[in-house]
């Protein structure tokens, strides 16, 4: 063959190049320009004839060189047309004689050995090939991509059937294989252009699984190509056939399943270095990824991205984003860290944000989270200025969860003001975003400005439209601080009738204590039964083979009912129902200092205190930050101080204590003043029960931060 | 396509909410007569436009596409005793998959108009009936189960790829990820339960998508943008509105621009992105392709805006993506065929 491997390749078509094109075979050359000329008069008989003449060639082979040759000076009708002069089918059908029959029926590429005449019947069918090729080029650049693909389809057809066992790797022609791994790639291109999909689903199946000998970059084209058209045509493919299947090999089943295993062999490949990278792969990756809540898979990929390909921040901050969607908080909070470090890029908006959404969660972080989003605040500017409202908001929420780390008194209430401030600093900016409206709300109440509080809920309530459950529950429970129970039962009702069944678990047993706060024990006791026909519905409707993201996900959870059922009964002084109630919530959870406390509290009820002080200290040994054990041992011990004057200092440091985490209990108040009482020291203890009173006025059934 | 319907697809007779009940076809077995009669209650209510004979020319036909968007843009569309709702009603629930493709055709409109409308209060009986007619349609369908993706593992060998690793037991390794979770029935919208509905409606409009003619895409596009609301859009951005302003009437003290906004939970999120992927990405090469194309990337865009304020990594993740896909797409540099033969100056046999 004759250097049909120029690497002289040009952008631009025939024009600029037609003066230096030559047509070469059988070690004669001749220019084209006499050629073309006989073309352009259509008179592609004397042209043919003057080819066959000048280079020696068969009337097939001269045709082939001239449908070439027009289709590359971009007259694609006039190859076209020339390609319709050739039998192509019959060509084919020779070569199929010609070709050695199939001696063993092996699927092999590789075969050993194979006469030189195989050579021969190679070069003809390469003609033939390309020149069908070409026809189907040619048919769809004239926008016939029915016909294109019935053409290219036929090349892959008679490939198969040309040489069915196969080509030997060492002598296949590289003019063949070129136009074989054209095909198979142009096939699918073409069916798609057609809207024929399912064709395009099965021509793109056929390119990978069967032996095409592609080269390593057109076969990564081919995989990503289908891997993009699997992830966004919105075309289900079936899955692939049984006969592809190799026994104990994964077999995707659905698109989504497909296209990420092509994707990630993809990125195997660019990372094994057998394939060029290719940035849109990680990008389709981590669509698919990101829509199947799979983040954490996601950051495995990432990690295996050779270096050298990000650069160390945007690989941070990329990983980030995946683990603090996976609720890995811990690791993407570290990653933020080193990407935000000064060296770095400390300015970077949306890490900054992130960063600070992260600490915002938890009350150990929220003091760092508030520096990152004061830097955001300042770093918002020009483009960005618009993302200055969400720092405030951010500012408001790490600075209103710093203000329930103990610290002093005065700090938690500077850091609560100022907590206020940046959040309606941010609803300057985002005057109707919910969210903010939320958490303003909750900011609010936590500091008892209840009016305040029932006014951003409702209108929380009214710009989501009331489809987000917390909003009801938040609004129920600003009503009962303010002592409107009947009120807050509407507001529960309402919210009920909003719900499904299954999401209706916190709403119930808010509505049970609403019931007793009202004095209705019998109402309360009816509403937990129902709860628990609910729990077991529940199991009922789920199956034994639930997986551990749907028990998380269980909305009514069954412990939380047994407990709260028991903690009902205490109320009621039904001992031996709240040990019932207990014993069952004992059974789903062993250890949780709530239920120890409960227990404490039946113990105390049947005035054995020695137990009750073992279930509360127990409930402290196992969350030291329990403020109903603080207060509960406060007040058994306060309660025997009377007579025994030395527990009085420690149940005032217990109290103090717990007051220290939860300034708004009215308990440890109340104790607090009994315990200085009892020492005499009357103008303190004046002042504690007056703060326990003026709390009882402002106490919601359940804590406000139970809403966060 | 068989005479008679399988009785199991078909939904009992429609009974909308405070209907007269007309004259139903559900007893019509016949596909054509049911077509017929579809065309003929729509000749009823779309009097601006000529509705032609057939369904498949109906999907096809611009006027009265633009006749029946333009009718349920109307202020009080959506109300229950709203004709064209009821005719949408009826028509998805004849279970054709022609007269269903008409319906969902109208879906980015009926769920955008519906979504931004919640706040307002407005009665919107007829809206709901139809995407809860679509959210049994797909619970029966696949009875309630999850869709559910196993994320392959490469340390198994699949169809794709062979690997050395210990050929383990195949099912126990695998990461599995719900991308629709169970469907319970729902006979009324409840508050709580409305983004699942729409997203479900979305779901049903996506595995359609092919079909679907561009004026719908675009439709999509602009209620998405409605939804994502301002963030900072920079104002000569914005689009010309497909969607006429009539709302910003009716909202009281909110910003008439922001008056679409809602939240967006991921169960809503996710359905949208999966359409918009489709929109932006697949087909740049036809005029109206690439109209569709820069109408979903603008959309992504205010997505995108929308994630960084809701801090939300997910949709950070997905919708940045997309926008760098697209950037990429129209890079010339990405733009090689490379099943171009090489243009050799030298011809040879």
């Amino acid at each position: 063959m004759l250097g049909d491997q120029s690497s002289e390749l040009s952008e631009s078509n025939g024009e600029n190049e037609s003066p230096t094109l030559r047509l070469c075979a059988n070690g004669a050359c001749m220019k084209t320009t006499e050629v073309e000329a006989k073309l352009d008069e259509g008179n592609i008989q004397d042209a043919e004839s003057s080819l066959r003449e000048g280079l020696s060639l068969n009337s097939e082979e001269a045709r082939a060189l001239l449908g070439r040759l027009e289709y590359q000076r971009g007259n694609v009708e006039g190859a076209l047309r020339v390609f319709e002069g050739i039998d192509l089918q019959a060509a084919i059908q020779r070569l199929q004689v010609s070709a050695p029959p199939p001696e063993k029926p092996s699927t092999k590429k590789k075969v050993p050995r194979e006469p030189p005449q195989q050579s021969a019947s190679q070069h003809a069918a390469s003609l033939v090939l390309e020149a069908i090729y070409l026809k189907a080029k040619s048919l769809q650049k004239l926008g016939r991509t029915t016909e294109a693909a019935q053409e290219c389809k036929s090349v892959l057809d008679s490939v198969e059937k040309i040489f069915q066992q196969g080509i030997p790797d060492a002598q296949v022609d590289t003019r063949l294989q070129e136009t074989v791994s054209h095909a198979v790639e142009l096939l699918p291109a073409l069916w798609k252009e057609s809207g024929d999909y399912q064709e395009a689903i099965s021509a793109y199946r056929r390119a990978l699984l069967s032996q095409w000998n592609l080269d390593n970059e057109s076969c990564a084209r081919v995989q990503k190509d289908f891997a993009v058209f699997l992830l966004h045509s919105g075309v289900e493919a079936s899955p692939p056939s049984l006969g592809s299947q190799v026994e104990g090999s994964y077999v995707p089943r659905n698109n989504l399943e497909e296209a990420i295993l092509l994707l990630m062999i993809l990125l195997k490949k660019f990372n094994q270095g057998k394939a060029k990278w290719d940035p849109s792969v990680i990008e389709h990756l981590t669509f698919g990824l990101s829509l199947c809540s799979q983040t954490s898979v996601l950051a495995k990929q990432l990690e295996e991205v050779m270096p050298g390909v990000f650069s160390r921040v945007e690989r941070w901050n990329c990983l980030a984003l995946c683990y603090s969607a996976a609720g890995q908080t811990s690791a993407a909070v570290n990653l933020l860290r080193k990407s935000l470090h000064k060296h770095e890029r400390p300015d970077d908006l949306v890490a900054l944000l992130l960063a600070s959404k992260l600490c915002s969660e938890e009350p150990s972080l929220a003091g760092e989270g508030a520096g990152y989003a004061q830097r955001a605040v300042n770093n918002a500017q020009g483009m960005d200025e618009h993302l200055k409202g969400v720092g405030f908001r951010m500012l408001g929420l790490c600075l209103g969860k710093q203000a329930k780390v103990p610290t002093s008194d005065f700090e938690r209430s500077r850091l609560q003001s100022e907590s206020l401030k940046a959040l309606d600093g941010a609803i300057a900016f985002e005057h109707n975003n919910p969210d903010l409206i939320f958490e303003l709300g909750v900011q609010y109440a936590e500091q008892r400005n209840l009016k305040a509080a029932s006014r951003y809920a409702k209108e929380f309530i009214d710009a989501t439209g009331g489809s987000v459950l917390k909003g009801w529950r938040f609004l129920a429970l600003v009503l009962s601080a303010q002592q409107r129970f009947s009120e807050a039962e509407v507001v529960t009702d309402a919210a009920l009738d909003e719900t499904a069944k299954w999401d209706q678990g916190p709403l119930l047993r808010l509505k049970a204590k609403l019931k007793i706060s009202q004095s209705n024990p019998t109402e309360a006791v009816e509403t937990y039964r129902y709860l628990l026909a609910l729990v077991q519905a529940q199991r009922k409707s789920f199956g034994p083979l639930r997986t551990l993201s749907q028990m998380e996900e269980d909305k009514v959870n069954e412990f939380e009912v047994w407990h709260g059922l028991a903690y009902l009964y205490s109320s009621l002084s039904h001992w031996n129902d709240v040990e019932v109630c207990l014993k069952k919530a004992g059974e789903l959870k062993q250890y949780s200092a709530s239920m120890l406390h409960t227990e404490g509290r039946m113990w105390e009820g049947r005035k054995e205190f020695k137990p009750a002080l073992a279930a509360f200290l127990d409930g402290l040994l196992l969350d030291e930050s329990s403020v109903p054990c603080k207060v509960a041992v406060g007040a058994l011990l306060s309660e025997r101080g009377k007579e025994h004057q030395p527990t009085l200092p420690v149940a005032r440091s217990l109290l103090s204590d717990a007051l220290r985490i939860d300034p708004t209990n009215r308990k440890a108040w109340y104790y607090l003043g009994l315990v200085h009482k009892y020492d005499g020291r009357i103008a303190d203890a004046t002042d504690c029960f007056q703060a326990a009173s003026m709390l009882e006025e402002s106490d919601p059934i359940e804590s406000f931060s139970t809403i966060l | 396509m068989s005479d008679s319907s399988p009785n199991h697809d078909s939904p009992p007779p429609p009974s909308i909410t405070g209907g007269v009940s007309e004259p139903t076809v559900a007893n019509e077995s016949d596909t054509n007569a049911k077509c017929q009669t579809a065309l003929q209650s729509l000749s009823s209510i779309v009097t601006t436009a000529t509705i032609p004979p057939t369904i498949s020319l109906l999907l096809e036909d611009n006027a009265v596409s633009a006749a029946i968007s333009s009718l349920l843009q109307l202020p009080d569309s959506g109300a229950g005793d709203n004709n064209l709702c009821r005719w949408l009603y009826d028509t998805f629930q004849s279970a054709e998959p022609p007269l269903q493709l008409l319906v969902l055709r109208f879906v980015p409109l009926i769920a955008g108009l519906y979504l931004s409308r919640v706040p307002l209060r407005q009665p919107q009986a007829g809206f709901e009936a139809v995407l809860l007619a679509l959210y049994a349609h797909e619970t029966t369908s696949r009875a309630g189960q999850a869709v559910t993706v196993n994320i392959p593992d490469l340390s198994h060998p699949s169809i794709y790829h062979e690997s050395k690793g210990p050929a383990k037991n195949n099912s126990t390794c695998l990461n599995i990820a719900v991308i629709s979770s169970t469907l319970d029935p729902h006979g009324t919208v409840r508050s709580t339960r409305r983004a699942r509905i729409v997203g479900v409606a979305l779901e049903l409009y996506y595995g359609k998508i092919s079909s679907m003619p561009r004026e719908s895409k675009l439709n999509f596009c602009e209620s998405c943008e409605k939804w994502a609301g301002q963030n900072g859009e920079r104002e000569e951005q914005k689009p010309r509105a497909l969607i006429p302003e009539e709302e910003s009437v009716a909202v009281g003290g909110r910003s008439e621009k922001d008056s679409g906004r809602i939240p967006l939970p991921w169960e809503l999120v996710q359905p949208i992105l999966r359409i918009l992927g489709h929109c932006c990405l697949m087909g740049m090469k036809g005029e109206e392709d690439r109209e569709v194309s820069e109408a979903a990337s603008k959309a992504c865009q205010s997505l995108y805006l929308r994630s960084l304020h809701d801090i939300n990594p997910k949709a950070i993740l997905a919708t940045g993506s997309l926008l760098r896909l697209r950037e990429m797409a129209l890079d010339p540099k990405n733009q090689i065929d490379h099943t171009e033969i090489s243009s050799d100056n030298v011809l040879s046999v």
